[in-house]
């Protein structure tokens, strides 16, 4: 009895920790952005759907393949980014921190219906050749994407982790980050650095987009709802800590598969927003916060 | 407490005259256009005055409206569909939406600044989902999804919901007025400001913030109610969606955010906003987006602070020269 379940759990427990990975690269440059200019960036869903559009207009129109994309849109979303923080939200840092925040609901609301102009509001998908395809590992079943979704939460994961500890620039972010005045005095130009911060997590959005693309359907308004659930993985994992927002990720994907393995699928998100509340009521810094 | 009532009845004149003056207004024979407009302008004002209760004199990031607005007309609906009368729904919205409120205090309070604005966050998206699948009252489906016609209004005329909004909008304002002059307000202004001294000067914080939240989704429920009352039709995607935040959040920022004359102000731009925008369906969000967003950049205080406090030339130099 007991052996039957864990079998018939084995499937839900890879496809939410696998799924998890999809969750940590979203939540990875809402993090970023919040550990450093302790902005909440409500308009990072949207952004991450900017990539998905990019990813489908680059394989319809060009016929690029939406993983090869990410050449071309991981730079053109490190300017946009730059650019976002650049000329809007520096300024708006210098009013306040609640001007930023609805500087970038702003950003959100203009997004999402530049996006319904420009592709309709009907359902997209990246759906390609691999998208599709899946394979056994015993009697577990994976999905091809979902695995994708896996290494590209990993990959990100430790590129920002050793570019934080090793690079000139990721140093500074982390100086930065921890106290903005004494990095000014040690001659670190903060906004410029806060205008690199940006770029880099609009780079990994830009994965986070192509990575979603392949594994759901989107439309104009999904950003709000993925914005949500990065936001609950990171606090979840605690601000500010890179692994605990990858530990926050794995949870909310089981959460979410394993929820929808026992109440239908239907039910899954509500069983993950609610075990996110949970924890935090439970941990109100998160699991790894400071 | 003694009240001046001397100085007290200075300042509620203008108030009671302006709502005799628009109670009066369908008797009178007022188009009906103005009269929806007015019937927006108070909803959203009555909303508004709660969420800058909340975040601008309470200092907590609310991000969680919609889950009182929806939890309001949903319960108006089930109320409406089980044959109790329509009047009990419409209280009864407002209570639901309070004793909802206390519910998730206690693990809300227990996190801060950003954590709490984000644990609100969820909220409403975890309701959204329960109402997807939850059909509280039988009967047969309007439309897609799990939405709900609002029975029993076949005694209500367009001319109770206005009253009903004004009654809403004018509660509210008296709210806000009767809260900042009291011991109430004065916890609420020293908890924003800075929690742990004010809980070590005495003050019970955890209670204080609890008053406000309850006493904010009260009448955002009945708000809510009054809104569907108008609308006739609630579904769960539109009654928790993150855009009642926009509207309030705009509303509170345009107008100023922690002045009381802020919300009414930004309320009235919310709703010209809204009519004048309704023409280009698709580029309304878009405009109201950059106006938000040009707005806070020019005039960060909005436009009651901009009236009271420097001059439009300074906001505009500060932006250009980019200096503080």
């Amino acid at each position: 009895m007991t052996l039957e379940l864990l079998t018939d759990l084995a499937t839900p427990i890879t496809r939410g920790i696998l799924l998890g990975g999809l969750y940590v690269v979203i939540a990875l440059g809402l993090s970023l952005v919040f550990g450093v200019m302790k902005l909440i960036n409500v308009a990072h869903g949207d952004l991450v759907i900017f990539s998905s559009y990019f990813a489908f207009f680059a394989m319809t129109s060009l016929g690029v393949d939406p993983i090869l994309s990410l050449g071309m849109s991981m730079p053109i979303m490190f300017g946009i980014g730059f650019a976002i923080q650049k000329y809007i939200l520096n300024r708006s840092f210098r009013v306040s921190m609640d001007a930023s925040l609805i500087v970038c609901f702003g950003i959100s609301l203009i997004l999402e219906n530049v996006y319904q102009i420009i592709w309709t509001p009907l359902s997209r998908g990246l759906t390609t050749g691999y998208a599709l395809k899946s394979f056994a590992v015993g009697a577990v079943n994976i999905p091809l994407v979902y695995l994708l979704d896996f290494i590209a939460g990993l990959a990100v994961m430790f590129f920002l982790r050793e570019f934080l500890g090793r690079t000139y620039m990721g140093k500074a972010i982390k100086a930065a980050s921890q106290d903005h005045r004494a990095a000014i005095l040690m001659g670190i130009n903060t906004e410029r650095i806060y205008g690199f911060a940006f770029g880099l997590a609009m780079a990994f959005a830009a994965v986070g987009g192509v990575c979603l693309g392949l594994t759901f359907p989107f439309t104009p308004t999904s950003g709000p709802q993925f914005l949500i659930i990065a936001m609950g993985v990171v606090i979840l994992g605690g601000l500010g800590s890179m692994l605990g927002t990858f530990i926050g990720g794995m949870i909310f994907g089981l959460a979410q598969c394993v929820g929808g393995y026992f109440f239908g699928v239907a039910a899954q998100m509500l069983v993950a927003y609610v075990l996110v509340f949970i924890i935090l009521a439970a941990i109100p810094r998160g699991l790894f916060g400071r | 407490m003694r009240l001046d009532t001397s100085l007290l009845r200075g300042r509620w004149t203008p108030l009671v005259i302006a709502i005799v003056v628009l109670a009066v207004l369908p008797v009178a024979g007022a188009p009906a256009t103005w009269l929806l407009y007015l019937f927006l302008f108070f909803v959203y004002l009555a909303m508004a005055n709660m969420w800058n209760l909340l975040a601008g004199y309470s200092g907590l990031i609310c991000l969680s409206p919609a889950a009182f607005i929806g939890l309001g007309g949903y319960t108006l609906v089930i109320i409406t569909w089980s044959g109790l009368p329509f009047y009990l729904g419409i209280i009864a919205g407002g209570i639901v939406a309070a004793i909802f409120a206390i519910i998730i205090a206690y693990p809300l309070f227990r996190m801060r600044g950003i954590y709490f604005a984000i644990g609100t966050l969820v909220v409403p998206a975890a309701l959204q989902v329960v109402f997807l699948l939850w059909r509280p009252v039988g009967g047969e489906l309007h439309g897609g999804g799990a939405g709900y016609m609002v029975k029993g209004l076949t005694g209500i005329t367009t001319t109770d919901t206005y009253w009903m909004a004004l009654a809403i909008a004018a509660i509210s304002v008296f709210l806000m007025r009767v809260i900042l002059n009291s011991k109430l307000g004065l916890g609420l202004a020293a908890i924003r400001d800075n929690d742990e001294t004010a809980g070590s000067s005495g003050i019970n914080v955890f209670r204080t913030k609890l008053y406000s939240f309850v006493i904010a989704a009260f009448v955002m429920g009945i708000a809510g109610g009054v809104f569907y009352t108008y609308q006739g039709y609630i579904e769960p995607n539109s009654a928790f969606n993150i855009s009642w935040l926009m509207t309030l959040l705009m509303a509170t920022v345009i107008g100023g955010e922690g002045i009381e004359d802020g919300p009414i102000i930004g309320a009235v731009i919310v709703v010209i906003l809204h009519f004048l925008l309704a023409k280009y369906a698709g580029l309304s969000l878009l405009i109201q987006g950059v106006i938000l967003v040009v707005v806070m950049l020019v005039v960060p205080q909005g436009i009651m602070g901009l009236i009271r406090g420097g001059g439009i030339h300074r906001s505009v130099r500060k932006l250009i020269t980019g200096r503080r």
